[in-house]
């Protein structure tokens, strides 16, 4: 809890902010919008008296109504964790700026964030999925992909055939038949 | 939380305008089940139907002929009675397994260190673990298997020559473990390939792998678990 | 909502009705490789790196390998024996527990974690205790802080010894593994006194540790401590002087500070390129503040730099083990919390100093007894992201070398 850092943050990001700062425990987390996040992170890493250089976390966030991504920073003028959370993305389309011009090691981590969530990263250059295969269907840690009780049972499956249950006991009146265009 | 968990049509990841054309969605019919072909090559794009066209046709007709799975040395309907021959054979191949390395996750550790000074399973013979799946005879599948890697594991699987052997090591491989309601893995390797082993545990001991390994020696010894009686799926009948 | 809405893809996946039967569905078959090049590349990156020139080869390796510490697949364009451009493919062990934590209870969700990191899995579970103790807004009591910082750091000098002996073994020598299993082997005897397993430990739980020291376990400690100190030096520093190993990791995949940086690495990867970051002093947690040790830290940034750089924290970590045991206090090993948790909503993230860098876990709660979101920040992940900076111009072997000596865990780096 630094009431420097708020203050110096207030001063300096006080109209991109859309709500107070908020500090609890070591934290401290203000909010943006997404259009915002360019410029805030650059001064956050720029100015002199913030130098806020260590990214230590990218993270994507659905909160059932919007997404957020989630930005967690170390600078050696705090004791404190800054968070930084970019919110009201749409949740059917989440668009982003990317911020892989400030710290190159942040692609992977959008890579990750699309993969779960669709979340696009404008200007991410390698934009695609990291985790599940490049056919895969769905965005797995999306509010309303549910995990079943058997994940061959999953509604966002792949396309792969060990991705579905073959059993006779499971199979209804729609379930979706793999078979290859052969002859 | 806004969002209330209604479940969307389980088995129609494409929505409904994909699933079905014509036809009552509520109408209950026969399905249509077709195994799952990614280990037998009854499909026939599995060698000579690739994105490019490969061109080692003639495997896929060895494939479809059988005579890949045609053990030589065989009698037949006399295979039922071990000879000599039979009883030397297998206590050779009893007594040096040879692992395929292929730790996937945390039960490698384990592997591992049942391999090394501590426990060692050199005293059985299963030293050398091998990099090449074409020298090995123990599939020790280590760690868990996800959607992704299912594909690669099975074709290491389908490398290995006759006659191969599979163990389930960790709770993952035998029956999903802890990963049951995992989006991306395979709950249990029974799944998709035959299993003679199943070492449970999370990671098992490596004294509970050398357990199983003993088991798989007296599998083979036994000539329990032949591969042509080998049955893909898991072995708990239907009720449970 | 009935149906979910499909986010748009960039391709599409063909699928047309059966002519003979209109109840089925095919789609393209789409086999168990995956095309390479992948065509249409769908990025600016994939269409660079799958566009080959005069002379340039792509080849596979993994994510079946000796060398790929678990399952990792590296498609590498090489030209001759040198790698021009490398592009790692991840995800063969993603088994999705971020989900699987959003429906899980609190203490649930800590066992879950040991798989990530599997060889360090209790640097797994203390970002997620310290998150939820400042959702919980508990305090630990001193003797299991003390108890987590033993543990921490005994397991830390395990996962080292087990880095270099892959490192050496990664290069084609047999002998260090044998004599890094060794010392694993003593540790983790020691730990399953204590903890009741010998690796996915599932000791640290929200508000202490599971379990006080025992009989066991200190008899164990003190026997490892008094016989085998010196052992662990010995072992590790085997290659020190081996000439083939000097040669091989001098100067291989030098890594500057301000690219490190910008890479987001941390943990002795990053201090072997010279920045003295350790959040244990930079970012103190736990009882940390009273243990007094230093941060090695190397200037030349190379595979062997980040070698030695381990054997010097091994010896950090040793002392921290001593004054553990020397200014152990007495009290209770947990606190007291009931049995439900159900923490204030909020959002809380805690990192700490794993054997390969920062380990964070961002969790939210909304007040119900499941975790809203649960993010992991795993190091390894990002170590290997700067693949395609260190690799150009070295040669295929070298990244062997290159990859054991960043010391990745595929359970952490896939999730």
């Amino acid at each position: 809890m630094d009431p420097a850092l708020r203050r110096r943050l207030e001063g300096r990001l006080g109209d991109r902010m859309t709500g107070p700062v908020r500090q609890r425990h070591d934290e401290t987390e203000i909010r943006i919008g997404p259009a915002d996040v360019p410029e805030v992170l650059r001064a956050l890493y720029d100015e002199p008296d913030l130098r806020f250089r260590y990214l230590a976390d990218l993270a994507g966030v659905d909160t059932g109504t919007a997404m957020q991504v989630v930005y967690h920073l170390w600078s050696d003028t705090t004791p404190d964790w800054l968070r930084v959370i970019a919110d009201g993305l749409d949740r059917d389309a989440p668009r982003v700026p990317s911020i892989t011009f400030l710290w190159k090691g942040a692609e992977w981590m959008e890579r990750e964030a699309f993969d779960m969530f669709g979340i696009v990263f404008e200007g991410n250059r390698d934009l695609r999925r990291i985790y599940m295969p490049p056919d895969y269907r769905s965005f797995p840690l999306r509010k309303d992909f549910f995990l079943p009780d058997d994940a061959a049972r999953s509604p966002g499956a792949g396309i792969r055939q060990m991705e579905r249950s073959h059993s006779p006991r499971d199979a209804t009146s729609t379930t979706l038949v793999r078979r290859s265009k052969a002859g | 939380m806004a969002l209330t968990p209604e479940r969307p049509a389980l088995d129609t990841p494409a929505g409904p305008e994909r699933s079905l054309v014509g036809g009552d969605p509520s109408a209950v019919t026969t399905p249509i089940v077709v195994a799952n072909g990614l280990w037998s090559a009854d499909d026939p794009a599995a060698y000579g139907g690739g994105p490019a066209g490969l061109e080692n046709a003639h495997l896929a007709e060895i494939e479809r002929s059988g005579a890949a799975y045609r053990d030589d040395a065989r009698w037949g309907a006399l295979d039922v009675i071990p000879t000599k021959a039979d009883y030397l054979l297998d206590l050779i191949r009893m007594n040096s397994l040879w692992p395929l390395l292929s730790g996937l996750a945390c039960c490698a550790f384990e592997m591992m260190s049942s391999a090394t000074s501590k426990n060692d399973i050199d005293r059985w013979g299963m030293f050398p673990f091998r990099a090449s799946p074409r020298q090995a005879d123990v599939l020790i599948v280590a760690g868990t298997l996800t959607t992704k890697m299912a594909g690669p594991l099975l074709r290491l699987w389908e490398q290995m020559p006759e006659p191969k052997w599979s163990v389930a090591m960790g709770d993952c491989t035998c029956s999903g473990g802890r990963y049951k309601r995992s989006y991306a893995t395979i709950q249990g390797i029974d799944r998709i390939m035959p299993v003679d082993v199943y070492v449970p545990g999370c990671p098992p001991r490596p004294e509970g792998l050398i357990y199983g390994m003993m088991k798989l020696q007296q599998l083979v010894k036994a000539r329990r678990g032949q591969w042509d009686e080998r049955r893909v799926g898991p072995s708990v009948p239907e009720g449970i | 909502m009935t149906t979910r809405p499909e986010a748009p893809l960039p391709f599409d996946i063909p699928a047309h009705p059966s002519n003979d039967d209109p109840r089925v569905t095919l789609e393209e078959q789409l086999g168990v490789w995956e095309a390479v090049p992948p065509f249409p590349p769908q990025t600016e990156r994939e269409a660079e790196f799958y566009t080959l020139r005069d002379g340039e080869m792509l080849i596979n390796i993994g994510p079946h390998h000796p060398s790929t510490h678990g399952v990792l697949r590296v498609v590498m364009k090489i030209n001759g024996e040198q790698v021009v451009d490398l592009d790692p493919v991840l995800g063969y062990l993603h088994r999705g527990v971020e989900k699987i934590a959003e429906n899980a209870d609190y203490h649930q969700t800590i066992s879950h974690l040991d798989p990530l990191e599997y060889v360090a899995s209790l640097f797994c579970e203390w970002p997620a205790v310290i998150a939820y103790e400042k959702l919980l807004d508990c305090t630990v009591p001193r003797r299991a802080e003390y108890i987590r910082v033993l543990s921490g750091e005994l397991l830390r000098i395990s996962s080292h010894a087990l880095a270099l002996g892959f490192h050496a073994l990664d290069l084609g020598g047999l002998t260090p593994i044998l004599y890094s299993f060794i010392e694993r082997d003593e540790i983790v005897e020691m730990l399953a006194a204590l903890t009741g397993q010998r690796m996915l430990f599932n000791y640290f739980r929200i508000g202490g540790v599971n379990g006080d020291l025992n009989h066991e376990f200190m008899s164990r400690l003190g026997d490892w401590m008094s016989r085998a100190v010196g052992q662990v030096e010995a072992n590790m520093t085997l290659l020190n002087e081996n000439e083939i190993f000097v040669r091989r990791n001098r100067g291989l995949g030098t890594m500057d500070r301000e690219t490190a940086l910008r890479m987001c690495w941390s943990g002795p990867n990053l201090r072997a390129t010279g920045v003295p970051f350790d959040l244990r002093r930079a970012h103190p947690y736990s009882v940390y503040p009273e243990l007094d040790f230093d941060i090695p830290t190397r200037e030349e940034g190379d595979a062997l730099a980040r070698f030695l750089l381990r054997i010097d924290e091994v010896k950090q970590s040793l002392r921290i083990i001593d004054q553990c045991l020397h200014q152990m206090p007495d009290g209770p090993v947990m606190a007291k919390l009931p049995r439900l948790l159900r923490p204030r909503p909020g959002r809380a993230f805690a990192a700490i100093e794993s054997p390969r860098g920062e380990y964070g876990v961002y969790a939210i709660s909304d007040g119900t007894d499941q975790p809203f979101r649960f993010r992991i920040h795993d190091p390894s992940f990002l170590h290997l992201q700067a693949f395609n900076l260190l690799m150009p111009g070295n040669l295929i072997a070298d990244w062997m070398a290159l990859n054991a000596s960043l010391d990745p865990i595929m359970g952490g780096v896939d999730k």
